[in-house]
């Protein structure tokens, strides 16, 4: 996991909130998860201190960095690569409107962003009613557009492949019925009890693997930001 | 330190799983609590990761068009901006002069706004006072309407119990009437029974009685030696009794009597009609007598002189016969 720290050194998230070239990342090989959290979230706020004046290279950076996850929650979530696009569409619109009340000592601009992404996600799809055909289907497939040679420079592809496998990676760490019940709970937008039921599990034992499976996931990444 | 359930709570937040009275609770609970509330920041951050587990890239075009939005809002928002002017030197002066005059114009305001707080407030005072003073009376009110509706309930609970009492008497006296009216009618019965038998008993005593169905005889002296006696005997058939009355009759020796017949054709003998003494000085008696037998017609009347007790049969000499 310490491979996905690299880019990551405070100098250069704090100043430039660039992405980093593949010579720095080499210096921060030691850099602890933490701390490069740290380092990703000051860079993340930074760009948005810059979208709040109405910077446009900081608005292209921060899609770049943002726009394949929160796309890769909307499309699992609402399983329409159309319609997770408008989501990631407008939760950038409001990113750039509402920049400027971003407070850093409530959370990471990330984190913000996913949980508008996934609101939103989860609010379309309870108004489609389209619950119960979603949740038939199993692991969504990646229906998504490859990036082009338009798209993130390498060095931001090279950081998402960096995060998403550490992702995957502490994910896959989580015993099977802990994953289960994350995933579900957090792509699924049912409630407690259509949790319990899907898993058929009493409602108790799930709630506690949930519990269970969050407090590992954060272990594993380091989830303190300040 | 944050406890099992605190972290079960925090998790289920993070995920939006919380929902209702647990979600406000919770809530209340983060508000105060700086632990709980870097849990839920931790929690977040790490949660808010899970998107990089899942694969998919938006297209490129998505970016253009974003881009494009936003340089159009850009415009639009410098569009809004105002062109700033140059500031002449009046109008500093010009703008301390209208603070001065809106200051005392608003200290004025002030002071009338205090004048008519206060004559608000005492509004209000009188008001309350008012309105405190209905709430008594409402209470009082509402205190003797309540004693007023118990005490016409236990009235009428008294009066229903009277009332109770009431039928149960006129019950009574019903069944008293009823028996009243029964007794009254077993009198009636037993009143004309009796009226219909002392009709029978009066008619039968005037039967008994009328003179006309008696036998009323003199008996003459057989005697020599005293041939101055004398005897009415009068028989009443219907009773089966009669009356001798008899003067100067010899007075009899201590072991005689005199004895009574009744001559009637059916009997072969006279029927004894039992046996008599007279006063020895004046001869006279005075005897109630019945026959020995039924008597069917009575035909004489006899006295005879028979030893003491009398006989079944006459014996002795005759002493008096009816004529």
């Amino acid at each position: 996991m310490s491979t996905v720290a690299l880019c990551w050194s405070a100098d250069f998230a704090v100043s430039q909130a660039r992405c980093v070239t593949p010579a720095r990342m080499k210096t921060a090989d030691n850099l602890d998860p933490s701390a490069a959290n740290l380092e990703r979230a000051r860079a993340d706020a930074e760009l948005l201190r810059r979208i709040a004046r109405d910077d446009r290279e900081a608005f292209s950076q921060l899609y770049d960095r943002f726009s394949r996850p929160l796309y890769a929650t909307a499309l699992r979530i609402l399983n329409n690569p159309s319609e997770a696009e408008d989501i990631v569409q407008d939760v950038f619109l409001a990113l750039w409107e509402k920049a400027a009340s971003f407070e850093v000592t409530r959370g990471s601009a990330f984190a913000w962003a996913v949980t508008l992404t996934r609101n939103r996600a989860i609010d379309r799809i309870r108004m489609r009613t389209r619950r119960a055909e979603l949740l038939s289907q199993t692991t969504a497939e990646d229906a998504g557009t490859q990036p082009s040679d338009a798209g993130p420079d390498s060095a931001t592809r090279l950081l998402f492949k960096e995060q998403a496998g550490t992702v995957r990676a502490a994910v896959a760490a989580l015993p099977p019925e802990q994953q289960r019940a994350v995933e579900l709970a957090f792509f699924s937008g049912l409630t407690q009890q259509e949790i319990a039921a899907q898993l058929r599990e009493p409602l108790g034992t799930v709630k506690a693997r949930i519990r269970r499976g969050l407090l590992k996931l954060r272990e594993i990444l380091g989830g303190r930001h300040d | 330190m944050i406890d099992e359930l605190h972290e079960e709570l925090a998790s289920l937040y993070v995920l939006g799983l919380l929902e209702g009275d647990e979600l406000a609770s919770f809530q209340a609970e983060l508000a105060h609590d700086s632990a709980l509330q870097a849990l839920v920041r931790d929690l977040t951050e790490s949660t808010a990761r899970l998107a990089y587990s899942v694969p998919g890239s938006p297209s490129p075009a998505l970016k253009a068009r974003l881009l494009d939005q936003i340089d159009t809002a850009a415009r639009w928002r410098a569009e809004r901006k105002i062109v700033p002017f140059s500031v002449p030197a009046w109008l500093p002066w010009a703008a301390a002069a209208c603070l001065a005059i809106s200051c005392a114009w608003l200290g004025q305001l002030y002071l009338a706004s205090r004048s008519e707080n206060a004559l608000l407030r005492d509004q209000q005072t009188l008001a309350e006072f008012e309105l405190s003073s209905a709430r008594n009376q409402l209470k009082a009110e509402r205190l003797i309407a309540q004693h007023e509706v118990s005490s016409a309930t236990g009235q009428l609970a008294a009066v229903d119990q009277n009332l109770k009492r009431a039928q149960q008497d006129a019950d009574d006296a019903n069944l008293q009437l009823a028996s009243a009216q029964k007794l009254i009618a077993a009198r009636d019965l037993q009143l004309a029974q009796n009226s219909e038998r002392v009709a029978e008993l009066e008619a039968k005593a005037a039967h008994d009685t009328d003179l006309a169905n008696f036998k009323i005889s003199t008996l003459a002296s057989l005697l020599g030696n005293s041939p101055q006696a004398l005897a009415v005997a009068v028989w009443n058939p219907a009773r089966q009794e009669g009356v001798l009355r008899v003067e100067k009759l010899p007075a009899l020796a201590a072991d005689k009597d005199y004895q009574l017949w009744l001559v009637d054709p059916q009997y072969p003998i006279p029927v004894d009609g039992g046996v008599f003494t007279v006063d020895p000085a004046t001869g006279e008696a005075r005897v109630t007598f019945k026959a020995d037998k039924p008597i069917k017609s009575l035909a004489k009347f006899a006295v005879s002189l028979e030893r003491k007790g009398g006989v079944p049969k006459a014996q002795g000499p005759m002493v008096l016969l009816s004529q």
